[in-house]
């Protein structure tokens, strides 16, 4: 759509597609499809050459489309685009259920110096969406596992109290997983040499063979059992669809509501704007 | 690999379902412009990623406005507030430019291929329930893209 209003204003557009059939809806003026995974629309991480080409193919279609044009980049992601090959090279211990914040906290530890050096060797870590600083990582821990066990979606937990948390609550509960996740995520693919993971690879390690894949279904069952269906929203923004065994991760809306309605209160509310 | 038929049931529904929302748009009312050739044109990126400075103000979710990332940005100071967990995120963790490849266009301006980059590239929340809600933002994205001297937007989703 952005591409349709950027062009009525006088602004030529060319743009990448990951899902072909949307483009074959949205018809923006050109498209170059791409056969790779969502959220990777260059293709794969650390290959300029790969990137280049792709960038490449989208921008000549400013010079060789004559009218609204969808083109196939013929490639697929090379070598190293992840895709089930993975296995994760550092050891953590099978996951004690009976003591979750000993057993998140000590895979925390043991991931510490893999991320401290991926951070170091990247000059960069996506960790702090929430708010909280890399080295806050003990309270976003803290958060966690307070939801985990049930202190409600009413109020930041008090053992979580500190960071500068940076959306709404409980909105927050989506962002504060996230950083967990992308901590875990850097720590592992810090290693060079190793056969990155796709997100599939992730998901699975995640919720197979973490605590921390635990605590995350641990709030989709507390939020299960709460009285407010409008929490479900978070739960499908935390637990990838078929990771949540009891039903769809996103839930329903109550019988009787329109979906689209469900949905914009469901908005609202987690947002804080509405009770 | 994006075709639907190799996404989890539950996901290629909600896209599929997402795709008629596009329906009633009409396509025909965008004109068909053609910019400078290549080799002289000033390109931005517009990325729908949800990526921002870490000092902005994170996007909502269904927000329509947008974020400037400067060209020259740190990428150590850019955080994603995108909701969705359904996109692989690996990728990017490891590379900015998988996303947003503000090196590579740097380096087809160096080449001659392009004509120069945005000193500032844009940045939207792609998880919106309505992509119409998003007319009022792009309206004022092209003048500032007009008063930086951008020829063409090259945008990508996540």
């Amino acid at each position: 759509m952005i591409s349709h209003y950027l062009q009525r204003h006088g602004i030529p557009t060319t743009t990448i597609s990951l899902i072909r059939e949307h483009t074959e809806y949205v018809r923006q003026p050109r498209a170059l499809w791409v056969p790779f995974p969502l959220g990777r629309p260059f293709g794969v991480a650390d290959d300029p050459d790969f990137q280049r080409d792709v960038l490449r193919s989208a921008l000549r279609l400013l010079e060789t489309a004559t009218e609204p044009t969808i083109e196939d980049y013929p490639h697929d992601v090379p070598e190293g685009g992840g895709d089930g090959v993975w296995s994760c090279s550092i050891q953590l211990p099978e996951p004690e259920v009976s003591d979750l914040e000993a057993a998140l906290r000590a895979e925390v530890d043991l991931l510490t110096p893999w991320y401290e050096e991926a951070r170091r060797r990247r000059g960069r870590t996506t960790v702090g969406i929430s708010g909280a600083r890399p080295e806050e990582i003990d309270k976003v821990v803290s958060f966690i596992v307070a939801i985990a066990e049930g202190s409600g979606f009413k109020e930041i937990p008090p053992s979580a109290r500190g960071p500068n948390w940076n959306h709404p609550f409980p909105m927050l509960v989506r962002f504060v997983v996230e950083d967990l996740r992308a901590f875990y995520q850097e720590a592992v693919t810090s290693q060079e040499g190793t056969n990155p993971p796709s997100q599939q690879d992730m998901h699975s390690w995640i919720f197979n063979r973490t605590a921390l894949g635990q605590a995350i279904i641990r709030i989709g069952q507390q939020i299960a059992a709460d009285e407010e269906p409008r929490l479900k929203m978070i739960r499908g923004l935390i637990v990838p669809e078929g990771f949540w065994r009891d039903e769809v991760s996103w839930g329903a809306a109550p019988p009787g509501m329109e979906r689209i309605h469900f949905i914009r209160s469901s908005l609202a509310y987690l947002a804080g704007e509405e009770a | 690999m994006v075709r639907l038929d190799e996404l989890h049931p539950e996901e290629a529904a909600s896209m599929r379902n997402a795709a008629p929302r596009f329906g009633d748009f009409d396509h025909d009312a965008t004109p068909w412009i053609t910019p400078p050739p290549l080799a002289e044109s000033t390109i931005c990126l517009v990325t729908s990623a949800a990526l921002h400075r870490r000092d902005d103000v994170p996007f909502r979710f269904g927000d329509s406005g947008f974020r400037l990332i400067p060209d020259d940005v740190d990428p150590n100071d850019l955080v994603q507030s995108q909701v969705s967990v359904n996109f692989d995120r690996t990728h990017y963790q490891r590379d900015m430019n998988v996303v947003l490849p503000i090196d590579r266009l740097r380096e087809l301006h160096g080449a001659g291929e392009i004509g120069g980059v945005s000193p500032v590239h844009f940045s939207v929340q792609g998880a919106s329930p309505d992509a119409k809600t998003f007319e009022a933002s792009a309206a004022d994205m092209a003048n500032r893209m007009r008063e930086l001297g951008v020829d063409a937007a090259m945008l990508a989703p996540v």
